[in-house]
């Protein structure tokens, strides 16, 4: 019978070290995990709340994480879930979705409006401010948003950003392509002043 | 990738965001550069749109609260 205990013990010792490594590997996390978060939603607030339910919830199911896998994008696929459980999606009007550019929609306008037309590529970014940057952001539709979110603020692949938000990978390029050409859109209204 | 000989530059701004994600083939990647080594115009709107996405990268940078560090420490499992 003791050697049936100790095998036991032995085993609980190792699932407790085991999880503690999981939870401190997912708390380093947690600056890059709030930073995409607080540009998933609007206020400072939800951004918290969604991230103290998603580090509870990983804490909670942990032995679903396969060790050697991508932890970041685990605990950004419980974030991204529980985002839409909270019926943020109910926000969405999909004809009103706003008007797209070229991709050079922004540098075009920034040229128009320099004086001399000419423009200094490197510089002319100056020109927005992070309230531009951040409002501009906020206003591109959530779907698009996501992916623009996970790729360009929080340096996912297009592959990590599909599995994250459970989407083929055609559509994350597609979303990507889209969300940044309204981001820029956004950015030049703000930046010339309206349309 | 064929149409820089049609329109280069039309062609050279469809293969942006796919060069600055470093999704292009070798020779998708090579075609967008020679160009750009001739076309001073395609080469300011690529340094601009590259300067952008840093610049909207460092925009985003926001600290995470330190208060919200403590509280997910204390989500842990109790030892």
């Amino acid at each position: 019978m003791g050697e049936t205990d100790t095998n036991g013990a032995r085993k609980v010792a190792a699932e407790a070290r085991n999880r503690v490594r999981f939870e401190e590997e997912a708390l380093e996390l947690s600056d890059q995990v709030y930073r995409v978060a607080r540009r998933l939603v609007s206020t400072r607030e939800e951004a918290e709340d969604l991230v103290q339910e998603t580090y509870a919830r990983a804490f909670r199911s942990w032995r679903s994480f396969t060790p050697g896998t991508n932890l970041r994008a685990w605990l950004l696929r419980i974030l991204t879930n529980l985002n839409i459980d909270r019926g943020r999606r109910k926000q969405r009007a999909p004809d009103e979705q706003p008007l797209e550019e070229g991709d050079y929609f922004l540098y075009n306008r920034l040229e128009q409006a320099t004086r001399d037309g000419n423009v200094d590529e490197e510089r002319v970014v100056e020109r927005l401010s992070q309230d531009d940057i951040v409002g501009a952001l906020s206003v591109v539709p959530h779907d698009f948003r996501d992916v623009v979110v996970l790729v360009d603020i929080g340096d996912f692949t297009y592959q990590d950003a599909a599995q994250i938000l459970d989407i083929p990978i055609g559509t994350v390029m597609s979303r990507l392509h889209r969300g940044r050409r309204i981001l820029k859109r956004e950015l030049a209204d703000r930046a010339t002043g309206g349309s | 990738m064929a149409g820089y000989e049609i329109d280069p530059c039309v062609k050279c701004e469809e293969a942006m965001q796919p060069y600055l994600d470093r999704v292009l083939s070798d020779a998708e990647r090579h075609e967008a550069e020679e160009h750009l080594a001739n076309c001073s115009s395609c080469a300011k709107r690529y340094r601009f749109e590259e300067s952008l996405r840093v610049f909207v990268r460092k925009c985003c940078d926001e600290q995470m609260p330190p208060e919200l560090k403590q509280k997910l420490a204390s989500l842990r499992t109790p030892l």
